[in-house]
């Protein structure tokens, strides 16, 4: 029952999407233009900033990351959905696991944009070998952002001012998330080549997507308590 | 070796400062509480004056 | 720590006595610590005099970490029993800790001036760490000030325990990062320390810990009080 439960929202949170196809695209924008600005801010000033492909790549993915999760739910504020799933007998936990998928997809969207980018714009050495390896931390990374994402959007669902809100809760937390996947990226690419240096921030990553995980299973409930 | 000892008084005396300032801030409250405990009886005292048998508390 | 739950005949309020206690007992060590770290310390053969502002500097890391930890378990005992008064504890133990971590950041940063001549450096973890712990619990008093009453003492509550969560996350990944950059990384007091420093350590630690407790116990009569007196006037208005 409960997969079933969850595979149809699942389906209808990217349905939404993918009919007004306005998340992904804004996203995809956003983070285009985030690089760019960067490009015109560091890359006037040296040719190759191979050194700094891993602090490029991810604070343009943090903040659209801010973003996408800000969005997540504002589909369906305004299309009254939530108080119609809030009265339905689906625990929270279902709709949170949906959310967090949601998430998690609308960031590899964009990272399959923005990942090879990063290499075209600010690399001047051996990228493309390495781009597996930048692709796997930035699937656990997503993994990270889905989950701490849900729950702190979900704090700032009901709160005034829900756009500023969310930014002062979520970027604090996702600051980890930044130096890991920043770290993996660099340790494969913006220098000399190190998977143990990459090894150590997986498993970084993947202890963060646990901890969160587990805080998010006990607390989400209480977040829809009314 | 008293280079560098500015620095420790000055890490220091931070550290008391803040600590301070928060105190006052603790007193300051108490003083609000207290002034709302006078506002209070005041308000007592005048109810007993002005008449007697509306029950009160 | 916990305070006397009796209605006391002689209109004392629950917990004075125990802030007053707390209150003396903080006062003392704050002052004999201070006193041994100037004068009685020895002083360290690598860094000289800087080395002192360690003492402080630690313990009230240490002591914010349990500011936190108590409200995250405040957070999870209101959840469970939705009653206020775990959320006064939380508030109240995640802003002495915001105080306290700021302190570690301006102690921490007085230190860099001290030893490397720059007001910031990037090789003391946890210097880093406490820069982002001061985000996390700053941005608690933000949400706390755009939700109200019910659902704010919940948001405060899932905040505290998703907040404790990050602060390991933020050391670890630091951590982590340092030793990719900097193989050797510590440059504050290590595994080996003499007794006569050690013992400084601990004192500052005790003083810092028992600071904490009195200020939570203050701050929590002093919520008491305020809800009475609102209690009280509501009466008297509607009578």
């Amino acid at each position: 029952m409960r997969r079933r439960q969850l595979m149809a929202l699942v389906r209808k949170d990217l349905r939404l999407e993918l009919r007004t196809r306005e998340t992904i695209v804004a996203m995809a924008l956003f983070a285009i233009v985030v690089l760019a600005i960067l490009q015109f801010g560091f890359g006037t000033r040296d040719d190759d900033l191979t050194r700094f492909v891993g602090g490029l790549m991810w604070v343009t993915l943090a903040f659209t990351a801010v973003l996408g999760v800000g969005r997540s739910y504002v589909a369906e504020r305004e299309q009254r959905v939530l108080d119609g799933l809030l009265v339905s007998p689906v625990p929270r936990t279902v709709m949170m696991s949906a959310k967090a998928i949601a998430i998690f997809l609308y960031m590899t969207l964009v990272e399959v944009l923005v990942i090879p980018l990063v290499g075209i714009f600010f690399v001047k050495g051996p990228y493309w070998e390495s781009i597996g390896w930048i692709a796997i931390a930035a699937l656990l990374a997503n993994l990270c952002i889905a989950l701490s994402g849900t729950l702190f959007s979900g704090l700032a669902l009901f709160t005034r001012a829900r756009d500023l809100i969310l930014p002062v809760l979520f970027l604090p937390a996702l600051v980890p998330v930044v130096i890991a996947a920043a770290g993996a990226t660099h340790a494969v690419a913006g220098g000399p080549h190190d998977m143990s240096e990459w090894r150590g921030y997986c498993l970084f990553l993947l202890a963060y997507a646990i901890l969160f995980a587990l805080v998010s299973v006990a607390t989400y409930d209480a977040v829809f308590d009314d | 070796m008293s280079g560098g000892y500015q620095y420790v008084v000055a890490a220091y005396a931070v550290i008391w400062f803040l600590l301070l300032a928060y105190v006052v801030v603790l007193g300051a409250r108490t003083a609000r509480i207290g002034r709302q405990v006078e506002a209070i009886s005041r308000m007592l005292d005048r109810r007993e004056r002005t008449g007697g048998d509306e029950d009160g508390a | 720590m916990t305070p006397s739950s009796t209605t006391d005949s002689t209109t004392r309020i629950p917990g004075e006595r125990a802030a007053v206690v707390w209150g003396i007992i903080a006062t003392v060590l704050v002052v004999t610590s201070t006193i041994g770290v100037f004068l009685v310390a020895p002083e360290d053969a690598d860094q000289g005099v800087i080395q002192r502002i360690f003492y402080f500097h630690v313990a009230i890391a240490l002591a914010s970490l349990v500011a936190f930890a108590v409200a995250c378990v405040a957070g999870i005992l209101y959840l469970r029993t939705r009653n206020d008064r775990w959320d006064d504890v939380g508030e109240a133990s995640i802003r002495i800790g915001l105080l306290f971590s700021v302190l570690v950041v301006l102690t921490g940063s007085i230190w860099a001036k001290a030893s490397w001549g720059t007001w910031w450096v990037w090789s003391d973890p946890r210097l880093v760490t406490y820069l982002i712990v001061v985000l996390i619990y700053a941005a608690y008093f933000v949400l706390r000030s755009s939700a109200e009453d019910d659902r704010r003492m919940r948001y405060s509550a899932i905040y505290a325990i998703a907040g404790f969560a990050s602060v390991p996350l933020s050391f670890y990944s630091v951590r982590v990062a340092e030793s990719f950059v900097h193989p050797v990384v510590f440059t504050t007091s290590g595994a080996n320390m003499p007794d006569s420093m050690l013992i400084w350590f601990v004192v500052s630690l005790a003083a810092m810990l028992a600071l904490f407790i009195a200020l939570l116990e203050v701050d929590l009569v002093g919520r008491r009080s305020e809800r009475a007196l609102r209690r009280l006037a509501l009466r008297l208005e509607n009578a």
